[in-house]
């Protein structure tokens, strides 16, 4: 394989010759862009086996991409990638034709092997021929990513084929998420760990990383080989600064050009000045509240039932996001179409009947825990003051406790009962976001959170059938049994994220955190 | 003098051992590393596989010993996050922290100390006054406070200087001053104050009495007299030189030690916070090792009676 893939470098770096003089001849008057952001990565890596956080999603697309896009600025629905199409052969096989004009950031061809080798052992799953162990956090995600996934075939060269061990609706889906991006092997050879390449990740994307420094910068560059031609920007620069007004600061002297995770009530600052104005809303995120079913008090379901009513959803919008985000239907997405399950809805603000749900459950003031962040979410400790006064009306003893980390949080002991949460809807079908989360062997089931049987086994047949009527049933029922009858979780809004800019970038910001600065984005 | 200097540093390699096992102990009851570092999502048996590749799953007084143990062999671990050298990480830090804090040391030398000496000189004067508000006002404002409003007025409405980052020499400036005001601040405190004890004294109205000019008083008698407690101050300044920015280097941006601590800490990455502790232990130690040999120095008393020094 090494070897045809250096054949082919040559008649690649020969054809790139003569288009690569004027190419450098006008990179000088594409501009540097730097944004400042909260966290460049939650895991000091840049590969996406290892990187599946919310400020990761941000930057990744820049320089790695998947065989299936989304549009991120637009309806996230499906678009070609690095596959031009795909088909179904059957319901549990994908073939996919590969782009054939796609060279890596090294000058490797893109070809059906490099798929291959992504969904292979030493990138995926561990065991793999270079012996690179990938560390147990990036074969949990591949597990989680591809939960039956069996092989990747090779057809011809630029053919290849997904091949999963059940039947599965959303295999499509599943090679669109970030996990799924192409990596090349020659470059993860030559690492000298796993750990190494993921620092310095070689992908096909339309910027190269050319300095990372985990906590400080990032520095992507043109890579003007990318298939869809030339990108327009010179050189981005992701800037490390975790204080928001130091963002802000940093916008408005004129140090960068963008600023991410603006809070809500710095936007009015912000756009007073015309220089800049701020972009982005609502995003496929939703805010939750979860509910320890095993916790003595919440093992009662009218409680958490009650809890759930208690909750003033359109006043926390006003007063913490100005109205810009929404209450959703649920943890149920429009974009899921035919899944979309349009009469549910988020449980009423009620006290009158949280009263009602209390006296019937015979609650008599015992002390509820409630661990909560420092605002890793944006207005996390807010919402919790505002939750905890909306409880106490109704008569519920909730005790809000700070923590420092997600451990604390976690922490399976008998003062875990309501914690704060978020979930990303990564794909238009239900079974990616509720089954990972809130099924058999998902993250609420294993730590001991919630469990209820005919909602696992709900789950089960919505990840197996390709009956798509049956689905929507199944998932309708799914959502009021762990909505409302047995409450894991009650929603709050939808998530919104704000970034600040330079007024005189035509930039979009879609509905997620990523971040798009490809040529069909930008524009000065 | 060779007793003082043993018992000295046997004390400090008590105090560095007591700040390892402090640290071990603390660090591993307040979360758990493989939760944290895995995700809340993370199924168990990833977890569990997490703790056995860092040897978190062995008894606690096991993982003790084998870090103590490594530690003696000059091993200071790795970080878990990423599995780099924990001294590699921080060590690559050291430069830009002490980039901005050598020069804010001397500031607050420079600065404080002839300003409390002047306010002592002209006392319930005018410019005492002025001098002692400026000190007070130093002092209590937050360092973060004075950051960001020197970032206001400098970078924001002047556009003089940049708000954070290290990319040149003009980065440092606004937090080397914030580190600087406020460190400056404290010694002109504390100098004017020893200066006025001293200045106090018999033997201080004895040598006026006898004739000496009083420029020979102030820098044959009080000065030296007064250095003692303002050598304390600057020996915890010098201790703090490698992790004394952590607030500065966050309103900053500055990728010093202060801001590995601060993400390594969230994270519960053992080794790095440790090995930040452990360096700062010994600067620490030393820093107040040599304030105890400057002692001895600057009074003849206690090179008599060391064990009286600190």
């Amino acid at each position: 394989m090494m070897r045809r893939r250096h054949v082919l470098k040559a008649p690649a770096a020969l054809l790139a010759a003569p288009l690569s003089a004027p190419a450098l001849a006008q990179a000088d008057t594409r501009p540097v862009i730097s944004i400042a952001v909260q966290e460049i990565t939650t895991s000091n890596m840049l590969e996406m086996m290892a990187e599946q956080s919310n400020v990761g999603s941000r930057i990744f697309r820049n320089f790695v991409e998947p065989l299936i896009d989304t549009d991120w600025i637009g309806d996230m629905s499906l678009q070609p990638g690095l596959a031009t199409s795909w088909r179904r052969i059957s319901d549990s096989v994908v073939e996919f034709s590969l782009r054939r004009d796609v060279r890596f950031h090294n000058g490797d061809a893109f070809t059906a092997e490099d798929v291959v080798f992504s969904f292979g052992p030493d990138r995926m799953w561990g065991g793999g021929p270079l012996g690179k162990e990938p560390p147990p956090g990036a074969t949990q995600i591949a597990r989680r990513s591809f939960p039956g996934f069996e092989r990747m075939e090779v057809v011809d060269s630029h053919t290849v084929r997904f091949i999963n061990k059940t039947p599965d609706l959303t295999l499509e889906g599943q090679m669109a998420r970030t996990a799924s991006v192409i990596a090349n092997p020659r470059a993860f050879a030559a690492a000298r760990s796993w750990q190494d390449w993921a620092r310095r990740p070689i992908g096909t994307g339309p910027y190269m990383v050319t300095e990372f420094n985990p906590d400080r910068i990032l520095v992507l560059d043109a890579f003007d080989g990318h298939w869809a031609g030339r990108p327009p920007i010179r050189r981005l620069r992701f800037v490390e600064i975790p204080e928001v007004s130091s963002r802000i600061n940093a916008l408005l002297s004129g140090e960068v050009d963008f600023a991410c995770d603006i809070p809500p009530d710095q936007i009015a600052t912000i756009e007073r000045n015309p220089r800049f104005e701020v972009a982005g809303g609502i995003i496929n995120n939703t805010r939750i509240t979860v509910f320890d079913k095993t916790h003595a008090v919440l093992s009662n379901p009218l409680i958490r039932r009650a809890l759930t009513h208690s909750i003033d959803r359109q006043a926390i919008i006003d007063a913490l996001w100005g109205g810009r985000v929404n209450v959703p239907r649920g943890l149920n997405w429009e974009y899921y179409a035919d899944m979309f399950i349009g009469e549910h809805e988020a449980p009423r603000f009620d006290l009158s009947e949280a009263r009602r749900l209390l006296r019937e459950a015979n609650y008599r003031g015992e002390p509820i825990p409630y661990r909560a962040l420092n605002n890793y979410y944006t207005n996390q400790t807010a919402t919790a003051q505002i939750l905890v006064e909306g409880w106490r009306a109704a008569g519920l003893n909730v005790q809000l406790q700070m923590q420092e980390n997600w451990g604390q949080i976690t922490a399976r002991t008998p003062t875990r009962a309501i914690r704060d949460w978020s979930q990303t809807a990564s794909l238009p079908d239900p079974v990616a976001q509720i089954v990972p989360n809130w099924g058999r062997n998902g993250v609420a089931w294993n730590n001991g959170e919630w469990r209820n049987d005919e909602f696992a086994t709900l789950g089960d047949f919505l990840q197996s059938s390709v009956d798509r009527a049956a689905r929507r049933q199944a998932w309708a029922r799914m959502l009021q049994i762990v909505e409302r009858e047995d409450p894991g979780y009650t929603v709050l809004h939808r998530n919104g994220n704000f970034t600040a800019k330079r007024r005189d970038i035509r930039w979009k910001a879609g509905p997620s955190f990523v971040m798009d600065f490809r040529a069909s984005n930008w524009g000065t | 003098m060779l007793r003082f200097i043993a018992s000295r540093l046997a004390r400090a390699a008590l105090t560095i051992a007591m700040v390892v096992t402090f640290a071990f102990i603390v660090l591993r009851l307040s979360g758990d590393p493989a939760q944290i570092i895995m995700g809340a999502d993370a199924p168990p048996e990833a977890v569990d596989a997490f703790r056995t590749a860092w040897g978190l799953d062995e008894p606690i007084w096991v993982q003790y010993f084998s870090y103590f143990w490594a530690i003696l062999q000059g091993d200071l671990g790795r970080s878990m996050r990423d599995g780099r050298d924990a001294i590699v990480l921080v060590t690559e830090r050291i430069p830009a922290t002490l980039a901005l804090t050598l020069p804010a040391l001397a500031i607050k030398i420079c600065l404080g100390i002839p300003a409390g000496i002047y306010a002592a000189l002209h006392r319930n004067s005018l410019a005492d006054r002025v001098v002692m508000i400026i000190a007070v006002a130093g002092f209590t404002v937050p360092s973060f406070v004075l950051g960001l409003l020197l970032v206001l007025l400098f970078a924001v409405q002047l556009g003089w200087l940049p708000s954070g980052g290290q990319e040149s020499w003009r980065h440092g400036i606004l937090p080397v001053i914030t580190l600087g005001l406020g460190g400056a601040a404290v010694l002109a405190r504390f100098t004017r104050s020893a200066m006025l004890e001293v200045l106090g004294q018999p033997f201080i109205r004895t040598a006026s009495a006898k004739g000496v000019p009083w420029h020979a008083v102030v820098t044959g008698h009080a000065l030296p007299n007064a250095a003692i407690p303002t050598v304390t101050i600057i020996g915890f300044m010098v201790g703090s030189l490698i992790a004394g920015a952590v607030v500065v280097e966050s309103v900053f941006s500055w990728p010093g030690v202060g801001r590995l601590l601060v993400v390594a800490v969230a994270n519960r990455d053992l080794a790095v916070v440790q090995c930040i502790l452990l360096l700062v232990a010994i600067t620490m130690v030393c820093a107040n090792l040599i304030v105890d040999l400057l002692y001895g120095l600057l009074d003849p008393r206690l090179r008599a009676a060391p064990g009286k020094a600190a």
